[in-house]
């Protein structure tokens, strides 16, 4: 079902703008794709090429001589599976923690509000106007020797799944969806003898979960992408995460070498991608904003 | 309504005791156990990438853990061996290895924060055969306050590192590297003229704090310094220092032949001369070796000539190199088993680094002028065996080897007074208007700032 | 446990006034003893890893540590921090990032979106292309975009010059290097800001439009009044929260121009930062910049909220 937008359909209709969209649309579609995949393609074939090659003037568009071993250098040599497991064990953990954390907590402050539940929404809100590379020394100073338990997490996955939680963006989404839960659906419940936290798991969470995928998507964006802190907190490189190794790697090989550990390193995420497009780009408008 | 209040008070425990549970996590463990046994982590074991020093590394190890049955060594695998940031956090969080490793850059950091043990007591010729004969420059690089504090691994000192491809190419002589800045500047140009290809005949450094390491290194080849004597004050705000920066200017812009890329980083300029881009740069033997392992160049290809000066090799060129230093919590068993270590694996002609024998026989790199770590007749030793041994044409050193240059190791607070003069170098080199006058006041005014903080 | 017991010992008194206060009041304790335990997670990691930080930066930003001894000294680092040279002119760098990001960052994604929302073909392909960058590790990307705008024989100059452009010196050429930087950046990061005006702007009735374009209102003129009001609070809350993000931008200057850039081109508050704590062993001077830059950033979110609010 088409929706009416800023220009009308029937105004489209007449064969001048016709033409015209049509050639909008294909300019649009060409530009496009140059300039998103453009660049993936000049990554791949990159890698495919000697180094005296990657550094020819002018470039070449297709290697002369591809090699296909510069893929399985990259990978053995660098150890890139390694940077990948860890990336995957550090985002499994922020988000598992962010889903029981986060989700309790929101769900606390949009139904059980309890005795300064205002002031600590506030408090956490308040974060969100703080970037995180602000507190960046401090933060370190508090991992390298928590307050009172005096445990120093460096170079463990805690350094990363604990300082997920404070994620105060996903706990506005959530609890904004929250909010939106109708009290009569939890009154239900009540009624039915289940209390708060029955309500939550056997009420609440099945509504939620396009709130729920949204969230997800955001805490593990979030450990993918992230860099300074990883590489600060992780600094052993046999723990650090695909982002912080790579950078870590291009001190130290050819530039061949490099540009096919790039691709490598953007294939896991672009293939799922790729493959869940469709929930992924659903879930993402609809959650973020009706949420 | 109980089940619901217990489950919410343990999700709350469950919380408290999963960071509680933690504490074991961190705490360091114990090196030295009552049978006498002890085990030390070493680090900047090489990269997976380096498979020949790797493997040698794992053989050393297993060597001598046979000769020490009592020692084992836990090997951390590191690269690059010192990463500023890491480096720092590792340091201020002591998760650094029981003997781990620092450039001589920074010597005053490692010391100052307090995270590693004096070890001259430890020190003698029982302890570290061949100490008279190790090269007092370089063993005084890890010496603060009359203290020793570290042992060196490796050591270096600049010269004129050359392409020979290109100097043929140019109808230069690869065999007669050119030994004044005029003559650098003359044969840059007509390397960039000959061959074309957007080839730089000459190129430097000027991001991450190598430009400010280079700005050293070619005021001490012009004879001056860039820290007074006492260590107070700025000494680059002259003459020597507008010479270094106008000639780049000079051959950046009037002569055009330094490149059209620039902010190279220490990586970034090794990979443009691995690919044939440049003619010229100033640096050590290990950077040939860098091209050679990490960024797949030819050794053929490169040669080097001495520090070029005002009016032949230079007086005095930038040296130094890297060390290991001993964590502060280590037990006097660990320190003397890191010794052990360090002289089996770095300081002992014939074993370790200086195995040559095996190093020609994996296809290791030998033949280097580098590291000189010792004088006298155990550097005459050294070099026999290197000689003997070698991998590479060593002839293409002969220029380097033959005109020694005394070399001159960094100021203090080096870092802090490299990353002022980054700016200078990269304004010379990316700013066709620089004003080497106003930069060399600003860059004086700030190093003096740096000083006067300590 | 006496909270757990409450609970019962209501239920069983049933009637009477004070019989449903202490039912009511027990209720209270429940829910806020469960809402509590619920928040406690949460709330102890904001605790360590944010609020209690918070307060430590103010702390380290007046205290100094030499050879593992610290003590107090005032407003030494605010001092030196603000007479470095590269204090003002990294402001200037942040301000110019933030001003250029929002240009790129804010308003080009909108207007990607309302193109894309009048398209009735293909634009499920092109949401795809939009977000297909976002899904990449930014060290891949980044590198990319460095190996691209290599001046000499990069593919962007290569491009430049084969349509007979000017070519340009890219990240090494102290005006061209901060825009580089918004480049990659915002190449980058887009497709998450259009998917969400792409959601805004489908939840827009298109009796709106009708009714202005009965009105006579022309394209320009709908899109001004029905649009852009339309989306406003979704405009509104975007635009925070790229200035924040903007605001800390750090990878794109480590990776694509070693850190500060030609002449300190790039150099960032947030570099700045990082360069005192972990280049000069200076965590009071890093600390005393951090404290600014949450000044600066708190008087940020004070105007906006003032400006915000009259309207919604």
């Amino acid at each position: 079902m088409q929706t009416r937008t800023l220009i009308s359909p029937t105004r489209l209709n007449r064969p001048g703008a016709k033409a015209a969209y049509w050639i909008v649309l294909v300019a649009v579609i060409v530009t496009f794709t140059l300039v998103f995949v453009g660049p993936l393609y000049w990554m791949v074939t990159g890698g495919l090429k000697t180094a005296q090659e990657t550094a020819q003037s002018p470039p070449t568009w297709w290697p002369a001589h591809p090699d296909p071993g510069n893929y399985a250098t990259a990978w053995s040599q660098l150890s890139l599976g390694r940077l990948l497991a860890n990336t995957v064990l550090y985002a499994a953990g922020a988000l598992a923690f962010q889903l029981v954390f986060d989700v309790a907590a929101a769900y606390a402050l949009s139904k059980l509000r309890p005795v300064l539940g205002n002031v600590v929404l506030a408090a956490m809100i308040g974060t969100l106007m703080i970037p995180a590379t602000v507190l960046i020394v401090p933060q370190y100073l508090t991992v390298l020797d928590l307050p009172v338990l005096h445990a120093n997490l460096l170079n463990t996955p805690w350094a990363i799944w604990l300082p997920s939680v404070t994620n105060a963006f996903n706990i506005f989404l959530l609890k904004r969806f929250f909010d939106a839960v109708p009290e009569e659906l939890l009154a239900a419940g009540a009624i039915d003898g289940a209390g708060p936290i029955r309500t939550l798991w056997s009420i609440v969470l099945p509504i939620s979960r396009p709130i729920l995928g949204v969230v997800s998507i955001f805490a593990v964006t979030n450990v993918w992408k992230d860099f300074l802190w990883p590489l600060l907190a992780e600094a052993d490189p046999t723990r650090q995460p695909l982002n912080v190794g790579i950078y870590s790697l291009s001190q130290n090989v050819p530039q061949n070498i490099l540009i096919a550990a790039l691709a490598i390193a953007a294939a896991p995420t672009v293939v799922v991608f790729l493959i869940f497009q469709r929930n992924i780009m659903s879930g993402l408008s609809a959650g973020s904003l009706k949420g | 309504m109980n089940s619901q209040f217990r489950r919410a008070l343990a999700m709350a425990l469950a919380a408290c005791a999963g960071v509680a549970g933690l504490a074991g996590c961190g705490s360091a463990d114990q090196g030295d156990s009552a049978d006498g046994k002890v085990t030390i982590t070493v680090d900047c074991q090489p990269p997976k990438s380096d498979k020949a020093d790797r493997d040698s590394w794992n053989a050393d190890v297993a060597a001598f853990q046979k000769l020490h049955p009592n020692i084992t060594i836990k090997s951390v695998d590191k690269f690059p061996c010192e990463e500023p940031a890491s480096f720092t956090a590792q340091l201020r969080g002591g998760t650094e290895a029981d003997v781990f490793y620092a450039y001589a850059t920074d010597t005053d950091q490692v010391v100052n924060s307090g995270q590693v043990t004096d070890i001259t007591q430890y020190v003698n010729d029982k302890t570290v055969p061949g100490l008279s004969d190790l090269d007092r420059t370089t063993l005084d690089v890890g010496r603060r306050g009359g203290k020793l504090w570290s042992l060196p691994r490796t050591n270096y000192s600049m010269g004129l590192v050359i392409n020979r491809k290109l100097f043929k190419q140019a109808g230069l002589d690869p065999d007669q590297p050119p030994t004044t800045w005029a003559e650098v500047a003359k044969d840059a140009k007509q390397i960039t003229d000959k061959v074309g290809h957007g080839v730089a005949g000459y190129a430097d450094y000027s991001a991450g704090n190598n430009g400010g390491w280079h700005f050293t290194a070619e005021m001490y080849a012009q004879g001056g310094q860039v820290v007074t004597a006492d260590g107070k004050k700025a000494d680059f705000n002259n003459a020597k220092g507008r010479a270094v920066l106008s000639r780049l200017h000079r051959m950046r812009y009037s002569d055009g032949s330094m490149g059209a890329k620039q902010n190279l980083a220490w990586a970034d300029l090794l990979k443009l001369a691995s690919a044939g881009k440049v003619g010229m740069y100033i640096g050590a033997p290990d950077t040939i070796k860098a091209i050679h392992e990490n960024f797949k160049g030819d050794y053929a290809d490169f040669g080097m000539g001495p520090m070029p000066g005002e009016t032949g090799p230079a007086p005095a060129t930038l040296g130094g190199g890297d060390q290991y230093f001993f964590k502060k919590t280590d037990t006097p068993a660990q320190i003397r088993a890191g010794i052990a270590w360090v002289v089996y694996q770095e300081l002992t002609p014939g074993k370790g680094q200086l195995d040559y024998v095996r190093g020609k026989r994996i296809g290791q790199t030998v033949g280097q002028p580098e590291p000189q770590l010792f004088t006298g007749a155990t550097e005459q030793k050294v070099e026999k065996l290197r000689a003997a041994n070698a991998t590479i044409p060593t002839d293409n050193y002969a220029a380097f080897r033959d005109n020694p240059v005394p070399f001159k190791v960094e100021p203090p607070n080096a870092q802090a007074i490299y990353k002022v003069l980054d700016t200078a170098m990269s304004a010379v080199l990316t700013n066709p208007h620089a004003d080497v006058t106003a930069l060399l006041d600003t860059a004086e005014k700030q190093v003096n700032q740096v000083l006067a903080a300590g | 446990m006496t909270a757990t017991a409450a609970p019962q010992r209501s239920r069983r008194s049933t009637g009477g006034g004070a019989g449903r206060r202490t039912h009511r009041y027990s209720l209270g304790v429940q829910r806020n003893v469960t809402g509590w335990a619920l928040l406690a997670g949460g709330v102890l990691c904001f605790v360590l890893f944010s609020w209690y930080p918070m307060i430590r930066e103010f702390v380290l930003s007046v205290q100094q540590t030499k050879y593992g001894e610290t003590s107090f000294v005032g407003l030494a680092n605010y001092q030196r921090v603000v007479h470095d040279p590269a204090f003002w002119q990294a402001w200037r760098n942040t301000a110019e990032f933030t001003g250029l990001a929002l240009l790129f960052g804010f308003a080009l994604p909108f207007l990607i979106a309302v193109v894309l929302n009048e398209f009735r073909h293909a634009q499920g392909y092109l949401r795809v292309l939009v977000y297909l960058p976002v899904m990449l590790p930014p060290a891949s990307a980044l590198l990319l975009f460095k190996y691209a705008y290599d001046p000499g024989d990069g593919l962007f100059n290569s491009i430049l010059s084969t349509f007979g452009l000017p070519t340009s010196q890219w990240l090494q050429s102290t005006t061209m290097a901060m825009p580089s930087l918004v480049l990659a950046s915002t190449w980058m990061n887009m497709g998450g800001a259009v998917l969400i005006y792409l959601a805004a702007l489908q939840s827009i009735p298109g009796e709106l439009y009708e009714a202005a374009e009965i009105d006579g209102a022309r394209l320009l003129r709908r899109f001004w009044h029905v649009t852009i009001p339309q989306c406003r609070l979704v405009l509104s809350l975007m635009l925070m929260l790229q200035v924040i993000s903007t605001m800390q931008m750090f990878i794109e200057a480590f990776l694509l121009a070693n850190g500060s850039g030609p002449e300190g081109a790039t150099t960032t508050v947030v570099y700045l930062i990082y360069q005192h704590a972990f280049n000069l062993d200076d965590l009071g001077g890093a600390s005393a910049l951090g404290v600014l830059l949450l000044l600066v950033l708190a008087a940020f979110a004070a105007v906006y909220v003032r400006l915000d609010r009259p309207r919604g």
